[in-house]
């Protein structure tokens, strides 16, 4: 039982809930200046009020839920996860055409065709720097929790963006379930090195591990004198290493924002 | 075949998410729960939109489905506690964020307190109290009297008060 009042505590109530007409209020206001106690228990409601608000606000900073926005707003484009929609280049997974300006999806598919041609160099030296795994070069093993990398392998979708602690532009490519769990294929640009790297995170759903990265040289279409692999376009299929995971066909949005949604698991 | 649902509803409805998923939560305890209510109160509305009145308000049209959603769950369920994430879930932040421990013990509080609410109280606090809603609108939203509102409201902050620590006798 809560305190006792002296005002009837519905007209109380109804004060706080702002139910009252300006001049019943008033008449309130006038009443508590002289009741402490019928003060007190308003102070009290107010502060219950409060605290119901903020125990439930989180969802009010938040996005809509991709499953509930979709439900509501279907995406619209073919090929979004519809079945039987396959890809027009026969390969086992749709890659999209590398995140730097000026590099075809035909460069692409040469590139791929023409495995043998692309001209694998050593991994660059890591760049020391705040976050870890933030180099052109991403480091192979467990991506450490809380860094800007797990971050981005954690949230973004395919095709989207975001620029790591040492000023890399981290792109995803592509997701592929494999056994167990999911890889993601990231391109990481670091223009300012002049390095391209390609690689793949996977996770079971409790953090992610990079499994493979190779970073190479990056070729402008009009430099002079530097080493440029033999597709003239982007950076190394990871195929072979896709393989030997057994990873299906690429997740369509639908699917790729789900398994987002869920945290991986 | 006509849409039932036209684009303008559509979009009306994908504005009115985040109060309906804050609503579900006061109601359900907990993110999962909240967000399969939603979802389902989302495919209804689609599925009767053609008894929306254009013009009129889709929030408490939208509030009602969801509680009737809750209640018939409730029923189908006989589920006789309210499962209650710990104290973290549910801040945006989880709780990570300077929040003073007496701050966070009030919102366990709180989420402890609404759980053990009758469903018809803990629903009519929550339209008041979290949504905002006047009296007339929750009564209009829940399709009972204004005074039932009220007695409602007043039941449930009789219950719900001593138990965050608030009119315990004299405080100042």
């Amino acid at each position: 039982m809560t305190r006792h009042t002296t005002m009837d505590k519905t007209r109380l109530a109804a004060f706080v809930d702002g139910e009252l007409s300006p001049e019943e209020a008033a008449a309130v206001v006038i009443h508590l200046a002289d009741h402490p106690e019928d003060q007190a228990w308003v102070d009290d409601l107010a502060a219950a009020n409060a605290a119901l608000a903020r125990a439930y606000s989180a969802p009010m900073h938040e996005p809509v839920p991709p499953a509930i926005r979709d439900t509501i707003l279907p995406p619209a484009s073919p090929g979004t996860g519809a079945a039987g929609a396959a890809p027009v280049l026969p390969f086992r997974r749709r890659v999209l055409a590398s995140a730097r300006a000026g590099w075809s999806a035909a460069a692409v598919a040469a590139l791929a065709a023409a495995a043998a041609g692309v001209a694998l160099l050593a991994p660059v030296a890591p760049v020391p720097g705040p976050g870890a795994g933030a180099t052109a070069t991403l480091a192979v093993g467990a991506v450490a929790e809380g860094t800007p990398l797990a971050a981005a392998l954690s949230g973004l979708r395919s095709g989207e963006a975001r620029t790591l602690d040492g000023g890399q532009t981290l792109t995803v490519l592509a997701t592929m379930p494999v056994a167990g769990g999911h890889c993601r294929e990231v391109e990481i640009d670091d223009a300012a090195a002049g390095v391209l790297g390609r690689a793949l995170a996977c996770t079971r759903g409790a953090g992610w591990t990079v499994t493979v990265a190779i970073s190479e040289v990056a070729a402008t279409p009009d430099a002079e004198g530097v080493f440029a692999p033999a597709g003239g376009g982007a950076a190394a299929d990871l195929g072979p290493w896709l393989d030997r995971m057994g990873a299906g066909l690429a997740l369509g949005a639908a699917d790729e924002a789900a398994a987002i949604a869920r945290g991986w698991r | 075949m006509t849409d039932p649902a036209p684009d303008a509803f559509r979009r009306d409805l994908v504005t009115l998410v985040p109060r309906l998923r804050r609503f579900a939560l006061s109601l359900a305890g907990n993110r999962q729960d909240a967000d399969d209510l939603v979802q389902a109160a989302c495919e209804k509305a689609l599925k009767n939109a053609a008894q929306f009145v254009p013009g009129t308000r889709m929030d408490s049209w939208m509030y009602r489905i969801v509680q009737t959603l809750w209640l018939d769950d409730r029923r189908r369920r006989a589920v006789r506690g309210t499962a209650v994430e710990p104290e973290t879930a549910g801040l945006s932040d989880e709780g990570r964020a300077a929040s003073l421990p007496e701050d966070r013990l009030m919102l366990a509080r709180v989420r402890a307190a609404m759980a053990e609410l009758p469903e018809a109280q803990r629903a009519v606090l929550a339209l008041v109290a979290i949504e905002g809603l006047s009296y007339r609108e929750a009564a209009e939203t829940l399709e009972v009297p204004v005074g039932t509102v009220m007695s409602r409201l007043s039941r449930a902050r009789e219950a719900l008060l001593p138990k965050l620590g608030l009119s315990h006798g004299a405080r100042q």
